[in-house]
């Protein structure tokens, strides 16, 4: 069984992206008990499948390891990896959460050595690299990962493969036997910080994401580029592989759009901003960048970084929403149509790719979270007094950049924090 | 102090005790690492190994932990005992994961690992346990700069979660811009509104709030100490003084609006009924819900044209560069007090892209619902004609040259400039843009040297050596340039909120004055223990400093990233712990190296180094010494390792906290002890630099750069001590910078310098 | 007093023109411009006559043939972001120019309608040989002979199989009750214009 010491001093922190580390960092830092919950088998969340950031242009994982650090050392956070939150019951200072663990099928003895995966033959889809490539059926879920602990994934369980896997290690880590826990526990604040989740582009049918190799996300961009991706960072389209020098970028993909997302997603302007100078950085002069857009939205200091790429003769900007995507199943190109509204100016342009800036939406929207909770007509979770201790943290709460989920986590910790230094007064 | 004594621990899991002969390691940490136990065993993470060494340390008095296993950065629970010291000799992702499993490569590997044990051993001899900072004190005061509505937010936040406030504000009455507004932009759903600012509610908690004492009419005009135990001088308008003690800052000092004077081409100053958004709002507070009236001659308002990006997003150098990100939403707010009013009032705002992110998207459509009409388009000049006004643009639309000429009103919207105090490094940031051909910055500069300039005014007034106010960014905002680490600033305890950071709107400010009062109470709380903030946070160290042998000659002083470190009455440097973040900058800089860390020393270093055994001139095996970051090169290493990315045998990794704490006695040292070449890996320098600790890779490239005197000394090539920027995500870049360096070496030939 | 971006068309439009009061609601996107399959013949596509609405542009909007290319394939209402009854405007300001007589003068779909509507109207069915020659020779006697020849072995075959009577011609069949059926149009002009203040 999974024990966890929580009291209605303890901060729940749901969601171990950005949002929720950091939460559960700042707020453990100040001497407060915290325990963390994620649903995937590593810490990271979104932030960490990302290649670089706008507008620095650094490398997430970078922060990660700081973070990483920070947690390593501090023993008042608890984490529970593949771990969700069905329910919460109770009330401010005095809340009960159930939370469901999913066997990993390798415990704590695991060393990260790697032998199981070498054991093993079947392969699965690699969720890491948003399921452009496979990993085998026995893996560390990305080479950052905390835990740095394998996983078996559940299909061989029960197979002669689980047994090769089990074979294999040394160490005794394996443990095919693993079950469903449900365990439940106490806190005087929950900090909500699940994140989001790309809007489903198949549901954009004139951009034909379900049906052209050819158009893929931003979010699956990111992994081409990067060097952990299923290219090692090469950009190469998916139809033929072959190099991808002229690229579109389309915005407002499933945002502003009332048929989609009603809300504008504030970060797909500059994350395809960011990635042209992926396109630069791969092919030099060579590469081409297209950005079809309704307005650009780089708002504060960011207006630096879009003027860069403005000046970039090899970046183009056209004012329209893409009306359709077309792809040439000889040529593999796909062909773009529509109207730049800057004078009306109609064009039919082939692209090696397309890349559709998606939008943002609530990983778990406002009537799915597991307590009745006040949320925006997005299902973004509002700041209310009716949500007592419950408080949504990062892009659970908004759509936000990476700055400004940190920036609302960490307002979210002091949020918590008030609530149980009120408990403890009382009970001292 | 207890008698030290050291026990070694070798694994031989994962392949190592396949891949190397544990034994001859036990054997190396027993005779040259003169270790009082060595044990080996096969699984030294798992409870069984893990106890053997508690048992040690429990039973057998064992003080100093040498673990002979996988990466530092790996098995830190099993391996973070808190009660002795620790050190790691990387065997796993240092050797056997890096290193080729071939007959061959057998015997360099051996000695790899040989090495690290050796290192290892070297290294935890000369740590002691941090026992932390027996002064460390602390006030649970938060003294809150600016009473706007992001210093209402962290003045009333603070004292929610038990803290006592000090708010200074320099005016007559608390509110700030917010206090100038007829009403707010809606900060939650439907947004379709502009509703009543929060304001007066504020004010009236600030005044039923016991644990909040407010200053008005005063300002900070002197600020000492350091977390947990600064000390403020509030002046009053009258001449009175008080002094606060306060734990921590924030700094939520709001903006000013860009000024419209600069604007006569978009006629302001011209025409009466050309106004800022200040300037409209002050017309909807005197109408009080009524109609506007049209400020020229009172008459009726029924055109009001609105001007996005006035001054601001300007190419031409002469107005801001920036987007202040929150004029879209004020326009149509402001638009909307027309249309609420009277529907019959035409509305246009001209813009060139919306901005309004998130749910600002309703706002939006709120605005259109209500009739408020949207052009894209460039402005390009406003006259005045008689009560009225010609606003001439480019409608990027239609691609007409258009022309409206009876606006009764027009709003420029004119953006938001920082109230941040002093640049305190105008003066370095004017020679970089120099040495870079750029000379406007250091004519601004002089010019603002001359006798009878108008001085900027310090807004803290710290007594900090390196300046009174927080460092800016760009254009003049006191942001942190951390994209994870939004509130990590250069000056520990004392955070930025609201406007003065970054261009924002209300529920901005709000949230951002929020997350900074929670670093505030961190700080208060980390003070009081004498632990580190991030981002080597829990880090119970602090710089030791042995003034006998110091020359006063102020390197630690300038170099210092974090202003840590003042003067004292005799000039010697004045450390104040509580500001340090631990990067070690200052002992790196330090010529005479009389600043050192219980647990990180020019000895910790300097000892690993000499530890390893150098081959002979002749043996063909080089020694190339790398002093990585630890925050970014080292990962990389290890992350290269895990893909089994191969790299020369000759090289030994020492992992540094930054660059900037690399001593170069390490490099001396290195090279007189017959290393043949020093690799220095670090972070990303410059503008967008990826440093942690801010100025640390840039201060070690320029020390650096003035190494080849040392060379030319030693009779050595230029070549064998190297710089490098590295990012973590560098896994194959890595690996290939070793093996070209490794060649190079080969190719200029072995280091003279051996056996001496 | 100049016109230009007054709002003043805008009011008239929202007032007077079928779902009107959308027309403030474009965000200029122009995906309703791109997704036309007529796009390439349109002086003006929808988002642009939108913008030209807002711009006060009320003589070459009216005047204009754009919206009379519309053929309700309603490809832009369905990827409207903003959810713009696209086809319903256009056809609404079609319908708003004609009334006032500035539309187009020869502009073919306006002639088919109009035609399309008096040969309804008459009789309260349509008479499609009376509409077919009437297309043929709107263009002049000997253009209409030529259509006609053109025409010939569809017609015949339509006649052959029973779906075209060539005594219509000369005896139009309509509804039962003429005057009550023309009584029922007036009245049902009398409504929209009073909705839309046309009266």
């Amino acid at each position: 069984m999974t024990e966890v010491i929580a009291t209605n001093q303890t901060i729940l922190v749901v969601g171990g992206g950005i949002s929720g580390m950091t939460a559960a960092l700042e707020a453990a830092e100040c001497g407060k008990n915290v325990v963390l919950v994620e649903k995937n088998s590593a810490l990271g969340g979104r932030v960490s499948q990302l290649y670089r950031y706008f507008p620095k242009l650094c490398h997430p994982i970078c922060g990660l390891e700081i973070n990483q650090r920070r947690l390593k050392q501090n023993p008042r956070i608890r984490v529970l990896t593949m771990a969700e939150v069905t329910a919460i019951a109770g009330g401010e200072g005095d809340y009960t959460a159930t939370v469901k663990l999913a066997p990993r099928f390798v415990n704590e003895n695991c060393t990260a050595c790697g032998e199981c995966s070498k054991a093993v033959d079947s392969e699965v889809p690699d969720a890491f690299n948003y399921n452009l490539g496979k990993v085998k059926a026995a893996y560390l879920p990305n080479k950052m990962a905390y835990p740095q602990r394998y996983v078996i994934d559940p299909s061989i369980v029960g197979t002669p493969e689980g047994e090769k896997a089990k074979a294999a290690c040394k160490y005794g880590a394996v443990d095919l036997d693993m079950q469903e826990e449900t365990v439940q526990l106490k806190a005087g604040a929950v900090i909500w910080a699940t994140g989001w989740k790309p809007y489903d582009a198949a549901k954009i049918q004139p951009y034909g994401y379900d049906r052209f190799s050819n158009v893929i996300t931003s979010v699956e961009f990111e992994r081409l580029a990067d060097i952990h991706g299923p290219t090692k960072g090469k950009i190469l389209r998916p139809s033929d592989g072959k190099e991808a020098k002229n690229i579109a970028f389309i915005q407002c993909a499933g945002s502003r759009d009332e048929n989609h997302l009603r809300h504008c997603s504030r970060i797909c302007c500059m994350a395809s901003l960011k990635q042209t100078n992926y396109v630069r950085e791969a092919y030099g002069d060579e590469g081409k960048s297209t950005i079809y857009y309704i307005d650009i939205r780089a708002i504060d200091r960011f207006e630096d970084f879009y003027a860069k790429v403005w000046n970039d003769p090899n970046v183009t900007f056209i004012k329209s929403k893409v009306a359709k995507a077309v792809q040439d199943e000889k040529t593999g190109d796909v062909v773009l149509h529509g109207v730049n509204t800057e004078g009306y100016h109609r064009y039919a342009t082939p692209h090696d790719l397309v890349v559709l800036a998606v939008g943002m939406e609530p990983s778990v929207k406002g009537a799915d979270l597991p307590a009745q909770i006040v949320s925006d007509s997005s299902g973004f979770i509002e700041a209310d007094p009716a949500n007592h201790a419950f408080f949504g943290a990062g892009c659970a709460s908004s759509p936000l950049d990476v700055n400004r989920a940190v920036q609302s986590a960490t307002a979210s910790a002091l949020r918590a924090i008030q609530v149980v230094n009120r408990v403890a007064r009382v009970e001292d | 102090m207890a008698d030290m004594k050291v026990a070694a621990y070798i694994c031989q899991g994962c392949g190592l005790g396949d891949r190397l002969d544990t034994k001859a390691l036990a054997g190396v940490a027993k005779k040259e690492g003169k270790a009082a136990i060595v044990k080996e065993h096969e699984f030294l993470c798992n409870a069984d190994g893990v106890k053997m060494i508690r048992d040690d340390i429990a039973n057998e008095g064992v003080t100093h932990v040498m673990v002979g296993a996988c990466s530092r950065r790996a098995k830190t629970e099993a391996f973070g005992f808190t009660d002795v010291c620790v050190s790691r000799a990387n065997l796993r992702e240092g050797v056997i994961w890096s290193q080729p499993e071939t007959d061959e490569a057998q015997e360099t590997t051996q000695e790899m690992a040989e090495d690290y044990i050796r290192m290892g051993c070297a290294e935890v001899k000369k740590m002691t346990l941090p026992a932390g900072d027996p002064a460390a004190v602390t006030e649970r005061t938060l003294l809150v700069v600016g009473g706007g509505v992001s210093g209402m937010t962290a003045a009333l936040e603070a004292s929610r979660a038990g803290y006592q406030v000090v708010l200074v504000e320099k005016s007559g009455a608390l509110g700030g811009w917010a206090a100038k507004l007829h009403k707010r932009t809606p900060g939650k759903s439907p947004y379709a509104d502009p509703q009543e600012t929060p304001v007066a509610a504020m004010v009236a908690a600030i005044e039923g709030d016991a644990n909040i004492k407010v200053y008005l009419n005063a300002v900070t005009s002197k600020i000492s100490g350091a977390p947990g135990r600064f000390e403020a001088e509030i002046s009053t308008e009258s001449g009175a003084t008080t002094t606060e003690k306060a734990g921590g800052i924030v700094q939520a000092t709001g903006f000013n609006l860009y000024d419209a004077n600069n604007l006569p081409e978009l006629g302001y100053g011209k025409s009466a009924n050309v106004v800022d958004q200040a300037g409209l709002e002050a017309l909807a507070k005197a109408a009080g819900g009524g109609a506007i009236k049209r400020p020229s001659d009172g008459g009726e308002v029924k055109r009001v044209v609105f001007v996005q990006c006035a001054g601001q997003r300007d190419d031409s150098g002469k107005h801001l560069p920036y987007c202040s990100g929150s004029c879209c939403l004020t326009s149509v707010k402001q638009a909307m007090y027309f249309k609420d009013a009277n529907p019959d009032i035409d509305t246009v705002v001209i813009y060139q892209d919306l901005r309004m992110p998130g749910q600002g998207e309703d706002f939006y459509r709120s605005g259109q619902t209500k009739g408020v009409t949207f052009t894209k388009g460039k402005v390009s000049g406003v006259e005045a004609a008689g009560n009225q006004c010609k606003v001439s643009f480019q409608d990027l639309i239609l691609n007409d040259q258009a022309q409206i000429d009876d606006a009764d009103l027009v709003v420029l919207a004119t953006g938001q400039v920082p109230v941040s105090g002093v640049d305190i490094d105008s003066k370095l940031k004017a020679e970089i843009a120099a040495a870079a051909g750029d000379n406007s910055l250091m004519e601004a500069y002089n010019a603002s040297q001359q006798e009878g300039a108008v001085k900027p005014v310090s807004i803290l007034n710290l007594t900090y050596r390196q300046g009174p106010d927080m460092p800016q960014l760009k254009y003049g905002f006191t942001d942190s340039h951390f994209i994870c680490f939004p509130y990590e600033t250069r000056r520990t305890g004392i955070y930025a909120a609201g406007p003065v950071r970054r261009p924002m709107d209300m529920a901005q400010a709000v949230e951002d004055a929020t997350g900074a009062t929670m670093k505030a109470i961190q700080a208060i709380e980390n003070a009081g223990i004498g632990r580190a903030a991030h981002p080597r946070s829990g880090d119970l160290s602090y710089p030791i400093f042995r003034k006998e042998g110091c020359t006063q000659c102020k390197r630690c002083t300038v170099e210092c990233p974090f202003g840590a470190i003042d003067e004292d009455e005799q000039r010697f440097p004045q450390f104040n712990q509580a500001r340090c973040r631990r990067c070690g900058t200052c002992m790196g800089a330090c010529p005479v190296r009389v600043i050192s860390f219980e647990n990180y020393s020019v000895e910790t270093v300097g000892s690993q180094l000499k530890a390893v055994d150098v081959p002979d001139e002749f043996s063909e095996k080089p020694r190339i010494l790398v002093l990585a970051c630890e925050n970014d090169a080292y990962p990389a290493l290890d992350m290269a390792a895990m893909n089994r990315n191969v790299y020369s045998a000759f090289v030994r990794v020492i992992p540094v906290r930054c660059l900037g704490s690399v001593n170069t006695i390490w490099i001396n040292d290195a090279l007189s002890n017959g290393y043949d070449g020093v690799m220095m890996m670090g972070c990303k320098h410059g503008d967008d630099y990826q440093c942690h600790f801010v100025k640390g890779s840039e201060l070690a490239n320029i020390r650096m750069s003035k190494i080849g005197d040392t060379l030319k000394n030693m009779s050595l090539e230029e070549e064998r001590v190297s710089t490098f920027e590295v990012a973590i995500t560098d896994i194959e870049r890595v690996p290939q910078l070793i093996n070209d360096y490794a060649a190079l070496i080969q190719k200029i030939g072995m280091s003279p310098m051996k056996g001496f | 007093m100049s016109e230009n971006y007054r709002n003043n068309f805008l009011r008239e439009v929202e007032e007077k023109v079928e779902e009107g009061h959308w027309v403030k609601m474009c965000m200029q996107c122009g995906v309703c411009a791109g997704s036309c399959p007529f796009g390439p013949h349109w002086a003006h596509p929808p988002q642009e006559i939108f913008m030209m609405i807002r711009a006060g542009k009320r003589e070459e909007v009216l005047s204009s043939d754009s919206m009379w290319m519309c053929t309700s394939c309603y490809q832009c209402i369905v990827r409207c972001p903003r959810k713009l009854p696209i086809t319903h405007i256009m056809h609404g300001l079609a319908n708003y120019a004609y009334r006032l007589g500035l539309s187009p003068k020869k502009q073919p779909t306006q002639q088919f309608a109009s035609m399309f509507w008096n040969n309804l109207a008459q009789a309260g069915r349509v008479n499609e040989l009376k509409l077919s020659l009437g297309m043929y020779f709107k263009d002049g006697f000997a253009q209409g002979i030529k259509n006609a020849m053109a025409m010939q072995s569809v017609g015949l075959g339509m006649v052959k199989a029973k779906r075209l009577n060539p005594m219509e011609l000369f005896a139009p069949h309509g509804v039962k009750d003429k005057s009550g059926f023309h009584a029922m149009l007036k009245k049902a002009r009398e409504i929209e214009d009073r909705r839309k203040n046309l009266a």
